[in-house]
């Protein structure tokens, strides 16, 4: 009982990382037709930015806060350098731009700072431990999952209660109409890479208390599950980006948890192949989108 | 007629300035500068290129060949490592160093193997990467010795039940636990479970929630883990709330290592080397500062150095820098001088029998010597 207990708790605590990304990517996607791959190194540049605030002595709540406002810039700024001049163009234009991006970054991060990791040191406290019903819970996955609740319910009043979220949500359904009833397209299109980079530092900050180390290939891997979970849930779906990314998150710890030794090397060969099986079964994801596109 | 003498004139200084380079040793070096490997064959390019400059400027191996050094990088992608070597053959390298790790040195060696040029891996100590072909060296104490030396310890410090988690992603992050676990058992010890994860896995809570449900309870975690994935396994085991005893590779003597702070308080891991007071490790390290301004943090550098001193070791031996007698002439070198260590290649299968240091990270992120041996053959595991 206490492992299940427990391995629920790493599935959603893992599975709501991925949710913020997922819905990072979603948001994005959804007004400007963009996958932003650059979104990993947005998401690194954040755990540089706590790294950097640790090292010039700042303390690790205001290293904290320095992260995720490093990611929020970071965002700002390659949406105004470099995809706002290719608004309009077609998908795989915008794919390959990013992958451009995300690549200049990488080296960037690794020439300016360390081809390496470099250590994040938070207090022991941190990595302290509780007990529920005889089971032992780290301090750290609890965070995890408030936080993750935390910024999805925040995003989700955000998007259905205010005038700007009403315009995002309007930018996802038709820009042009958006533009010709007078609303500043480039001031929406700036919040919602500004919100992507919020999650994305949010994210950071997650995994950095988790993992101890950034390095300039830390945001690729988590990223590339949340692309897969955003074309689970359905591509340019909000909700949906949040449910696949659940979905993954759970099916991997459930997968390292339970497989048979001799079938763990295939773990995420399974884990993809029933995305598939799902994607067969709902083309346009498990939430489309109403103007759905195809995953 | 004066262009005719022009012409006659460039050619013979061509033809001069071939002939010179001709009797320099060229020396192929893949140094991947981005990806996973960087890390490693950063330093140990560094360390290399460090004596090698030095020996030149004392007039070249052995004070009389010149070195030439043809250095291509490789971006850590396995199938660009293979373009490079081909491409650096076909500029008439002589001798290759390959990438620190056994899978690109493995690829490398397949195709060195068509004309025997000595293939060296910069770090690699997956035993099974000289089976590839008498022309294939290892250069740091193998995985096999390290894990025995580590098993040995670990039954000396009464710990009886092991717990492994290994990766079949790679030779290395494979094989140490295995060889560990091996040793551990003949030596009387118990191994209680394996977990396997990724490389890059992004969360390690699965199987610490494993462990923590493992019976008997473990009273050693092994791991040959490296950076970014033992980090995150470290903190998601102290997280858990386990202090249970952790040990690994060489892969964790690193200043990120280090530097993780109480969570890696008392961990134990093997080495290549360590800097003792006087030794000539730690003149390497002052000499290699004064020259560069950069501290040699990791034991790549040093074992750079000493992949120098090796090929000029087998070159005099060979007495020719003909690739299959400098091959033939490193596999026979007993008791070669090196700096990190000394080296043995005769009566081993290419894999150099060297000291493997046995060290424990700090509170305060220091290492500290525990002991300094040499594998017991007998122990020993084969690959």
């Amino acid at each position: 009982m206490d492992l299940i207990v427990q391995q629920s708790i790493n599935a959603i605590s893992l599975g709501g990382v991925y949710a913020m990304l997922a819905l990072g990517l979603a948001i994005v996607f959804s007004i400007v037709g963009l996958i932003n791959f650059a979104h990993g190194d947005i998401m690194t540049f954040g755990g540089y930015g706590i790294f950097l605030a640790l090292v010039f002595g700042f303390s690790p709540v205001a290293a904290l806060a320095i992260g995720i406002g490093a990611a929020v810039i970071m965002a700002l700024t390659l949406e105004r350098t470099a995809f706002r001049a290719m608004r309009g163009a077609d998908v795989v234009t915008l794919l390959i731009t990013s992958f451009a991006v995300s690549e200049i970054l990488k080296v960037l991060f690794q020439n300016g700072i360390s081809a390496r990791p470099v250590p994040i040191s938070f207090p022991a406290g941190w990595s302290g431990t509780y007990e529920v019903a005889g089971a032992t819970i780290g301090v750290v996955p609890t965070v995890s999952i408030i936080v993750a609740f935390a910024s999805l319910t925040g995003l989700t009043l955000v998007l259905r209660r205010t005038a700007t979220g009403m315009a995002m949500r309007a930018a996802a359904e038709d820009i042009e109409m958006l533009k010709l009833l007078g609303v500043r397209a480039n001031r929406v299109v700036a919040i919602a890479f500004a919100i992507s980079g919020l999650l994305a530092g949010v994210a950071a900050v997650i995994w950095t208390a988790q993992r101890g180390s950034v390095d300039p290939m830390m945001g690729f891997f988590p990223v590339l599950k949340a692309f897969i979970a955003t074309v689970l849930g359905g591509l340019g779906s909000l909700g949906g980006a949040v449910l696949g990314g659940f979905v993954i998150g759970i099916l991997e710890v459930l997968t390292q948890a339970f497989l048979p030794d001799g079938l763990s090397p295939y773990r995420d060969a399974i884990v993809l192949a029933l995305v598939i099986a799902a994607l067969l079964w709902r083309p346009d994801g498990l939430l489309p989108a109403k103007n759905a596109n195809r995953s | 007629m004066i262009m005719r003498k022009l012409l006659l004139t460039t050619t013979s200084a061509l033809v001069v300035a071939g002939a010179v380079q001709a009797e320099d040793y060229v020396i192929g070096v893949m140094s991947a500068q981005s990806g996973y490997l960087a890390p490693y064959d950063g330093p140990a390019y560094a360390g290399f290129q460090f004596c090698i400059d030095q020996k030149n400027a004392g007039g070249g191996l052995n004070g009389e060949l010149m070195v030439k050094t043809i250095v291509k990088d490789t971006r850590s992608d396995i199938a660009e490592g293979v373009k490079v070597v081909q491409e650096m053959i076909d500029d008439g390298a002589q001798f290759i160093v390959s990438s620190a790790d056994a899978d690109p040195t493995i690829a490398a060696a397949q195709i060195t193997m068509a004309d025997g040029i000595p293939t060296m891996t910069f770090a690699g100590t997956a035993p099974v990467l000289t089976q590839v072909g008498p022309h294939v060296f290892g250069s740091y104490p193998a995985d096999n010795q390290q894990g025995a030396v580590l098993a040995a310890y670990a039954r000396e410090q009464g710990l009886e039940n092991v717990y492994l988690v290994k990766s079949p992603d790679s030779a290395y992050t494979l094989g140490g636990p295995e060889y560990f676990g091996e040793v551990f058992e003949s030596l009387g010890g118990n191994i209680v479970g394996t977990s396997n994860y990724s490389l890059n896995q992004p969360d390690f809570s699965a199987i610490v929630t494993t462990i923590k449900a493992a019976e008997p309870t473990p009273d050693v975690i092994v791991t040959w883990a490296w950076e970014p994935d033992f980090p995150a396994f470290i903190k998601a085991l102290r997280g858990a709330g386990l202090d249970t005893q952790v040990m690994g590779g060489d892969v964790l003597d690193t200043p990120t290592v280090r530097g993780l702070g109480d969570v890696v308080d008392g961990v134990v891991h093997t080495s290549g080397g360590f800097p003792d007071e006087g030794s000539d490790y730690a003149k390497f390290i002052d000499d290699f500062k004064a020259a560069t301004g950069t501290t040699p943090d990791n034991n790549y550098y040093v074992n750079g150095c000493d992949i120098a001193n090796m090929i000029e070791q087998a070159v005099a031996a060979a007495g020719s820098t003909d690739p299959a007698a400098v091959a033939e002439a490193m596999a026979e070198i007993e008791n070669g001088k090196g700096i990190m260590s000394d080296f043995t290649f005769k009566g081993t299968d290419r894999m150099p029998l060297r000291d493997v240091v046995v060290a424990r990270i700090t509170g305060a992120g220091e290492k500290e010597f525990v002991l300094r041996t040499t594998a017991d053959p007998d122990l020993l595991p084969q690959p």
